[in-house]
């Protein structure tokens, strides 16, 4: 069983963190100080992080850098109620991997640490990324679904490219504006949505299993499974 | 910046005041003493025509014209003038030969009011025992004298007053004028809504200090009080996002546990979007103080506005094409600008997601990034029903949304957004008339201080 570690003193945030994650069938370990959090996080126990951004004693900037210094490379998603661009900035720089602001909905936390802990499972030397009978060639940059060729737009083909490397996980609309786009704001869900649906037109044309499915009031997942 | 002008001080206001009453005063006291010098003087020219012809009277006719002769000889100034004449007026004697006209022979002194006397002379005219006529006058050398002193004292005092009062008064004017202008100078960011700037003040204590020092005060108080206002709103914004989050996470739960069949899954559904909504308001509430709140410049860095514009166009088409519109994006290679580029691009994009939303199908979006003298000018005109002059101020507010849009969904916070993020930049946001349609611009260059 996957073990995380959170990180974070405000006792509510604390408590759905540990909600969702043991929901999610994680199993998860809480630690509201900054020292005892630096001290269980270089202890190898965990797969992955939460940390907040201010804890008592030391702070999360901190845990984080001493962590990558002592060479733990786990996923670390830092939480914050620091919504400033250069917090986010600071806290990616000294290590973290992911950056969220409070207030959170706690299925976009575990959609983006799951994101998180499969990149870090996942080799990343792959030249070609299958899903079922869908084929992503990444070095001449060609999609396949059942042998035939879908012809692909930049953006389009990005999209994909996301969607599979993360298939079976929940993307949130957020977290896809964040990958293909670079950007950290609210783009408005309909936006985001069009894009998809434009992708759907041609990796599931009709007659075929649909594998972008849409999860309700949260995004979108690639399904690994039918 | 209006300009003030020396002579519109108050101190050099003052000062000329005071030296014209200076003045006034100057030739008060000179013509007084004019005036009383003058009465003295006739006085006592009087007393000596009068004296003069009274010893004249005692003495013989006939030995009269020596004794004239002898007088003149004594008078080095020629101030004396002696008459001897007939009972018919005419002349037997002296150095005047026509008895003049207006001095009656009553023994009482005149004025000489003859062409040939100066102005001011005195004359008397006695009847002698034997019948003559004996006339003793005395030239107003003295008094004329006086007189042309005090003119040209009062001339010239005068005049220095005045001229030296405008010359102090100017002097004395630099002083204030130019902590006055230090004041304008310092306004003027308070004016361009840096609230946190104040009037420079001295430790002289003077009235100037005194009326800065209230200015000051005011605008303590009008800062703090901003500052109040606006953190309720942010702190409202923040505190409810806290358990709208948790309260949506709920219904996510819910949602989740009942499964897609439920009889009230549809129920929940509605109120997850609608929680969804309240939401996307008060992140953006919080996003516009965020984005006033941050320090000027800090995180700006060159941006090339030619591909984000076109990133921007992209990001658009599908979303054009479902709403049956075109969008056009004309891009110049225009300089590079030093901005941040994060919040110009979510300002951009709320300003083409307001196009896309107001135009009806089978409209345009255009985008236009054109390359000024002073920098890039981004303009995004559609072909929507376009706001009402009367709005164009409004619809830049917090939550205002113009007729048009109140059938469309949305909170009215997308051109607020833009706002913020062009105050930051000090760039100029214009809302124009496409004629049909709206023409949203952005001039991409600080805007001028000047208002």
């Amino acid at each position: 069983m996957t073990r995380i570690l959170a990180i974070e003193d405000d006792e509510i945030t604390a408590r759905e963190i540990v909600a969702e994650f043991s929901r999610r069938g994680f199993e998860v370990e809480h630690v509201a100080d900054g020292r005892e959090g630096l001290v269980r996080a270089v202890s190898g126990e965990f797969e992955a992080v939460t940390l907040d951004r201010m804890l008592p004693n030391v702070d999360g900037l901190t845990i984080v850098s001493v962590m990558r210094k002592a060479g733990i490379d786990i996923p670390v998603l830092m939480i914050s109620a620091l919504t400033d661009v250069d917090e986010r900035i600071r806290g990616l720089r000294a290590g973290g991997d992911d950056y969220m602001t409070k207030p959170f909905a706690s299925e976009e936390m575990s959609a983006r640490l799951e994101v998180l802990l499969r990149r870090a499972r996942v080799q990343p030397r792959e030249t070609m990324l299958r899903v079922q009978d869908l084929e992503l060639d990444l070095v001449t940059r060609e999609a396949r679904r059942g042998g035939r060729e879908i012809a692909l737009l930049p953006t389009e083909y990005k999209l994909l490219e996301y969607l599979m490397r993360n298939a079976g996980e929940v993307l949130t609309r957020t977290m896809i504006f964040e990958a293909i786009w670079g950007y950290h704001f609210d783009p408005g869900t309909n936006l985001i949505d069009v894009h998809l649906s434009g992708l759907r037109r041609k990796v599931d044309p009709p007659g075929v299993t649909p594998l972008i499915r849409t999860i309700r009031g949260s995004g979108y997942a690639l399904s690994a499974t039918a | 910046m209006q300009q003030l002008e020396i002579w519109r001080t108050t101190t050099f206001r003052l000062t000329l005041a005071y030296g014209m009453a200076f003045a006034i005063g100057v030739v008060a006291v000179l013509g007084l003493t004019y005036a009383s010098a003058g009465v003295f003087i006739t006085d006592q020219m009087n007393e000596i025509v009068v004296g003069q012809a009274r010893g004249l009277h005692d003495v013989p006719p006939t030995a009269l014209a020596a004794t004239f002769r002898e007088l003149e000889a004594q008078d080095i100034r020629h101030v004396y003038y002696f008459g001897l004449f007939r009972p018919d007026g005419g002349w037997i004697a002296g150095n005047v030969h026509h008895l003049p006209q207006g001095t009656p022979a009553d023994g009482h002194p005149r004025e000489l009011r003859q062409p040939g006397y100066q102005p001011g002379a005195r004359a008397v005219v006695e009847r002698l025992s034997s019948g003559e006529l004996l006339f003793v006058g005395f030239d107003a050398k003295v008094l004329s004298g006086v007189r042309t002193i005090i003119l040209s004292a009062l001339l010239w005092s005068g005049g220095l007053t005045l001229v030296l009062g405008l010359a102090v008064g100017a002097v004395l004017s630099l002083a204030p004028l130019r902590r006055i202008q230090a004041m304008q100078r310092a306004s003027q960011p308070i004016l361009d809504g840096e609230l946190s700037a104040r009037l420079p003040t001295s430790n002289r204590r003077d009235e100037i200090d005194l009326l800065a020092g209230i200015a000051n005060g005011m605008m303590d108080e009008v800062e703090r009080l901003l500052w109040a206002v606006k953190s309720v709103g942010d702190n409202v914004a923040h505190d409810l996002r806290t358990p709208l989050t948790r309260l949506r996470a709920l219904l996510y739960r819910v949602r989740q546990e009942t499964g897609p069949s439920a009889a009230h899954a549809e129920m929940i559904d509605q109120a997850l979007s609608e929680t969804d909504t309240l939401l996307t308001r008060f992140r953006a509430l919080q996003r516009i103080s965020e984005i006033d709140r941050r320090e000027r410049r800090a995180g700006f860095a060159p941006v090339r506005l030619q591909a984000l514009v076109e990133q921007i166009g992209e990001l658009y088409q599908p979303l054009a094409e479902q709403h049956g519109l075109r969008i056009v994006a004309e891009t110049e290679a225009a300089c590079e600008i030093l901005a941040d580029r994060d919040l110009l691009f979510e300002a951009f994009s709320n300003l083409v997601g307001n196009a896309v939303k107001f135009t009806p199908a089978g409209g345009l979006v255009s985008l236009k990034l054109t390359k000024r003298a002073q920098g890039p000018r981004l303009e995004v005109t559609d072909t929507g029903p376009g706001v009402p002059e009367g709005e164009r101020e409004a619809v830049l507010e917090r939550f205002y949304r113009g007729r048009a849009a109140s059938q469309a969904p949305g909170c009215g916070l997308g051109l607020s957004i833009v706002a913020a993020v062009a105050r930051l930049h000090s760039f100029h946001l214009e809302l124009g008339d496409a004629g049909p349609g709206l023409r949203v611009t952005l001039d991409c260059w600080p805007a001028a201080m000047s208002r």
